[in-house]
């Protein structure tokens, strides 16, 4: 590994020790069950390992996937609808501006409500709320579409498929990466809250689990784990994408 | 009847009654014919409407009066900027044409034009005469019936160029496709082209709209006598500075 590599590594690693060490001295100065140190948070994982940690852990993450996966496709859809179409923007830009202001909360209320306290409501809850976002950043993709690049396809006469996979896909390839990236930060938040609402696995339903005993070791622990997944899937998957989509740039 | 015979003799036919921006004319009665391999120069002033008359003879345009009719076959087009793929190599921009044929024809096609070396690059990496050039290589990828060329040589240094005038004149004689070069420079239109389309605004006014088809010359110089210097300069000179053509 270079030196640079060694170094990029060593920055963050030493940031998070120091955060570690402030709170382990946080928590022996108060000394209470509210506040556990990073030693008893440790402990509380490896309980709660043996106490379906994973699964509850692995729920949360398809349905972050599933919510991920609908409200990117469906997002994308209509974003680039609204952005290539000006009458279309006209008709539904409106209905974006609410939807894109309505709380959460409100849209998991209303899911749990009409559809019953199911797993297709819970993960159209969370899509539901991701959507909006999606679709005004495409939006700005399918506005921001080369029209050039457009005339230039059209002449050599480039079929349906090249088009896309050629000319129009790469030219949103940064707005996909920005609105994954948001999605994704948004996403996970609001799945804790729908399972913590209304479903009876996963780690919002954990949290909700150990706020009623006021077990906040676990709490963390689960946080930690959380946090943890969130980090690996950013540098092992979004920005090594973000990296080769970006590659042929000078 | 002047239409389809343009279309059987597998040239250009252009019919243009009058193309309008909004409210303004901007072309006006427009009317040649192309025969297959012909190469003709579209010669006028910046901003007179060339680029327009190209896209509407390309049909990325199909708003205007008049009838258009292109020669059976495929049409290629070298862009005033080169519009290439900026996430894909310059081999990659012209293999992935429809009917390039492949990578391999695409190195070739670029080793014609002098880029063996620059294959691999991105057109971001490039220079615009480098990326011109691979333009050029795209449009010759399809075997067009048909070539529309907007400006090609404008923006280069002078001895680019000279360079991509060279390679535009062998590429036209290779390869047999009726040919429109659009330009503002009378010396390249001489240089590269069989006949001289010129339009502009009657009376001379640069500013004024809209422009027709002003004179329509064929050039006494042959492709090789074309490439003397001398000879061009002596055409020019007849042609547009002793007896200018006259607007109606």
């Amino acid at each position: 590994m270079s030196g640079e590599a060694l170094a990029a590594l060593l920055w963050p690693a030493l940031s998070l020790a120091g955060f570690a060490l402030v709170w382990a001295l946080a928590a022996a100065a108060v000394q209470s069950d509210v506040l556990p140190g990073p030693l008893a948070v440790l402990a509380a994982a490896r309980l709660a390992v043996s106490d379906g940690y994973f699964f509850h852990l692995g729920m949360t993450l398809l349905r972050v996937a599933a919510a991920f996966a609908i409200s990117m496709s469906i997002g994308a859809a209509i974003g680039l609808f609204m952005g290539m179409s000006p009458a279309a923007d006209r008709a539904f830009g409106g209905w974006l501006t609410l939807f894109l202001n309505l709380p959460a909360l409100v849209t998991i209320i209303l899911c749990y409500v009409w559809f019953g306290l199911t797993e297709v409501a819970a993960i159209a809850a969370v899509a539901v709320n991701k959507i909006p976002n999606v679709a005004a950043m495409l939006r700005e993709g399918g506005r921001a579409l080369s029209r050039d690049l457009a005339e230039m396809a059209q002449v050599y006469e480039f079929g349906w498929r090249a088009r896309m996979r050629h000319v129009v896909l790469p030219q949103l390839a940064p707005f996909f990466a920005a609105a994954a990236r948001n999605g994704l930060a948004l996403v996970w938040k609001i799945v804790l809250v729908v399972e913590l609402l209304g479903r009876p696995n996963g780690v919002g339903f954990q949290l909700s689990m150990h706020f009623q005993l006021f077990d906040v070791a676990s709490i963390l622990a689960y946080a930690l784990g959380f946090v943890l997944v969130v980090q690996t899937i950013e540098l092992a998957i979004l920005q090594p994408w973000e990296r080769r989509a970006a590659r042929w740039r000078r | 009847m002047q239409d389809a015979r343009a279309e059987i003799s597998g040239g250009l036919s252009v019919r243009l009654l009058a193309k309008d921006f909004g409210r303004r004319r901007i072309l006006k009665d427009v009317a040649f014919d192309l025969a297959a391999g012909e190469v003709a120069a579209l010669l006028g002033p910046s901003g007179v409407g060339k680029s327009t008359l190209l896209a509407l003879i390309a049909g990325l345009d199909d708003d205007f009066d008049g009838r258009i009719m292109r020669p059976p076959g495929r049409l290629a087009m070298v862009f005033q900027t080169p519009r290439l793929l900026p996430w894909r190599t310059l081999a990659e921009n012209i293999a992935l044409v429809p009917g390039a044929g492949g990578l391999s024809r695409a190195r070739d096609l670029l080793a014609e034009v002098g880029l063996a070396e620059a294959a691999d690059t991105h057109p971001e990496r490039a220079s615009l005469g480098m990326q011109r050039r691979a333009a050029l290589a795209r449009a010759l990828a399809v075997r067009p019936s048909l070539m529309l060329m907007d400006e090609p040589l404008v923006s280069l240094d002078p001895a680019g160029a000279a360079a991509m005038r060279a390679l535009v004149a062998q590429a036209l004689a290779r390869s047999g496709a009726a040919a429109l070069i659009a330009t503002h420079d009378r010396r390249e239109a001489l240089t590269l082209a069989d006949r001289i389309l010129e339009i502009g605004v009657p009376g001379g006014d640069p500013t004024g709209f809209p422009a027709r088809l002003l004179a329509d010359r064929v050039s006494p110089l042959d492709r090789a006598a074309r490439t003397d210097p001398d000879a061009v300069e002596a055409l020019h000179g007849a042609w547009f500075v002793a007896q200018p053509a006259a607007p109606e």
